[in-house]
């Protein structure tokens, strides 16, 4: 399905939206985030993109698996706390973001299903927003499989007109909820089909970083495990660790127990983010550490994204946004590496 | 839709103290408050609750067949297992699983097997080397060489007095003691001292990663082939089932691929174990 929504009437769309959560862009001080939105009146979609993903929406920094508590009769009551079940809507998802959805997506229900996730996903609908220019100088989604305006991961992608919103339909979601704007949207006519086309394949020649022979990322990568190049790339690294707290992929995360040490078999056990780049991320009880170094923790970032999930799902676990290489304090540029990695001579 | 990071109650029955000391070492028997149905292999893992701690993979080292009981045998290191040791019988912890591939060991029938460990590293060969003691008929000749630092820490003293009608022992530990009659050096060295043969044989070998690498050459020098070799790796897991990203040998997951590992295999992949 396609329609076209004038910019005027978005929120009087959303307006009839009640029964979802609206997640959408919201600007607070000089930063966009995803929020959810109190007051549809207030949806803009005039933005570059968020700092942090809108994974957080479906897999959150923090999040109760279960309660426990230890009952009279000497048992364990074990109380499992499930996401709430209001359906939600995120506007305005670029296209790298949609696409690392669809890639946690693959992770969190290939095998055995995380079901919070799932129970997130299936009732969250993606309404994206198709890029004009790049959002940022280190953009590079078109060398890791996207486009500015690929539909992975979408239900409806968005592309800006102007004065309106041109909206295809990816998924049976996608043209459920383009049904709710029915009376508000039109027919395309010829000219926005054009015009939508148009902005579509200019926006691609605008990305600037482009990466070369990532057909061969993998086998280049696979040479160069015991080299240098890690010590060398590693060697600024702060262990800060927020190339993976804004990465919309990143996935990784660590499990404890919280308790008031006044009633310690009464608590939440609770999921947060980690991040391999921490040192204690991999290092065992015994102190043995695997990845004991900030070069085999760099090393297992780059090997993980472009080569380890490449062999077992065949694609990148990368979407290109580049928020990595714009918000590392050291200049540590994944790009850089990648582009090292494929010409490094051991 | 099953949650598998829901843990089931379980209700240990008995604690057996085999080791004393800074290196301490307890074994755990336990039953499911409720009937469950958790069926598991040779040589794979649970994770086991310490409510109000955390959570720590385990190796189940009871045996399949037995089924009254699961048992885990934990060396005292970090916060869980040090909560672990501090539990008593009829307190209550949870297990969820049971995780990992497992030993192969439909592939092992027929053949002799030579099982090396070293310290708690026999805990993750017991279910094994009990399945082949009970099933004597279907493999071959059945060998044990354990080891560890010293008399004390060696654990299930009495079962192995027991097993010794059943199938050869060779014990070793690391220093001279007045009353040890047995081998006295590294385990590796002991397999050297004992040459089982590589004939028709399969070798498994678990302990500390040092103990692990020259236990493969000895290995290797009599001629046993890396395919004939198995060993088990641990990493830090905190998932169980390849998502939270810390336990992989490059793109292999612990946890879901692993423990179990042929030498064979393993030399190929990273040394991030």
């Amino acid at each position: 399905m396609e329609k076209v929504l004038l910019k005027k009437d978005l929120n009087s769309w959303a307006g009839k939206l009640g029964s979802y959560d609206i997640y959408a862009p919201f600007k607070s001080g000089d930063v966009w985030g995803y929020e959810l939105m109190e007051n549809q009146a207030e949806i803009t979609l005039d933005y570059p993109n968020t700092a942090i993903p809108p994974k957080k929406i479906l897999f959150p920094q923090r999040e109760v698996l279960f309660e426990f508590e230890a009952t009279q009769e000497g048992g364990m009551e074990i109380r499992e706390v499930l996401p709430d079940d209001t359906p939600k809507i995120i506007f305005g998802v670029r296209s790298c973001d949609a696409r690392g959805l669809a890639k946690l997506g693959k992770i969190s229900q290939g095998g055995i299903e995380d079901v919070y996730f799932t129970r997130r996903r299936n009732q969250t609908v993606i309404a994206g927003l198709a890029c004009h220019n790049p959002p940022s100088p280190y953009c590079f989604c078109t060398s890791v499989g996207g486009s500015p305006h690929s539909l992975e991961g979408m239900d409806i992608l968005m592309t800006d007109l102007g004065d309106a919103y041109y909206l295809e339909s990816v998924t049976e979601e996608g043209v459920k909820l383009m049904g709710s704007a029915e009376g508000i949207v039109t027919d395309p006519d010829d000219k926005q089909k054009a015009d939508k086309e148009k902005i579509h394949s200019d926006s691609e020649k605008k990305i600037l970083l482009d990466i070369s022979d990532m057909e061969k990322i993998n086998e280049a990568l696979s040479e160069i495990f015991d080299t240098g190049l890690w010590d060398r790339e590693s060697l600024s690294c702060l262990r800060c660790g927020i190339c993976t707290f804004s990465c919309p992929v990143c996935h990784c995360f660590d499990v404890n127990d919280e308790i008031i040490r006044t009633h310690p078999l009464k608590g939440k056990r609770v999921r947060t983010w980690d991040n391999c780049q921490f040192p204690d991320f991999t290092m065992h009880s015994s102190g043995h550490n695997p990845r004991s170094d900030k070069a085999s923790r760099l090393r297992q970032r780059v090997m993980h994204k472009f080569r380890y999930f490449n062999e077992n799902c065949e694609e990148f676990l990368c979407t290109g946004c580049g928020r990595c290489i714009e918000k590392c304090p050291v200049g540590i540029d994944i790009v850089e590496v990648l582009e090292k990695a494929k010409t490094y001579e051991k | 839709m099953k949650n598998e990071y829901i843990p089931k109650p379980a209700r240990i029955i008995s604690v057996k103290e085999e080791v004393d000391g800074q290196r301490a070492i307890k074994t755990f028997r336990t039953q499911f408050l409720e009937p469950d149905g958790f069926s598991y292999r040779c040589g794979q893992c649970a994770m086991l609750s310490v409510f109000g701690k955390g959570e720590s993979m385990i190796s189940i080292s009871s045996a399949p067949h037995i089924t009254d009981y699961l048992q885990f045998s934990v060396l005292k290191t970090g916060r869980v297992t040090t909560a672990l040791h501090d539990l008593e019988k009829d307190d209550v912890i949870g297990i969820r699983g049971p995780y990992g591939n497992g030993f192969p060991v439909e592939d092992w029938k027929g053949k002799n097997l030579v099982f090396v460990g070293g310290g708690i590293g026999l805990a993750p060969l017991w279910s094994i080397v009990h399945t082949a003691i009970e099933n004597k008929d279907e493999y071959g000749d059945v060998m044990l060489i354990y080891g560890a630092r010293s008399s004390n820490d060696i654990v299930y003293k009495d079962e192995l007095d027991g097993l010794k009608k059943k199938m050869t022992i060779h014990l070793s530990v690391d220093n001279e003691e007045p009353d040890w009659k047995e081998f006295v050096g590294f385990v590796p060295q002991n397999v050297m001292d004992k040459k089982p043969s590589p004939e028709n044989a399969i070798a498994i070998t678990c302990g500390p990663p040092v103990m692990i690498k020259f236990t493969i050459q000895s290995l290797n020098e009599l001629g046993f082939n890396d395919d004939q070799i198995y060993t088990t790796v641990e990493n830090k897991m905190k998932c169980g089932i390849g998502k939270c990203g810390r336990c992989n040998i490059g793109e292999h997951y612990v946890c879901k691929h692993g423990p179990v590992y042929s030498w064979e295999k393993l030399k190929t992949m990273p040394q991030e174990y």
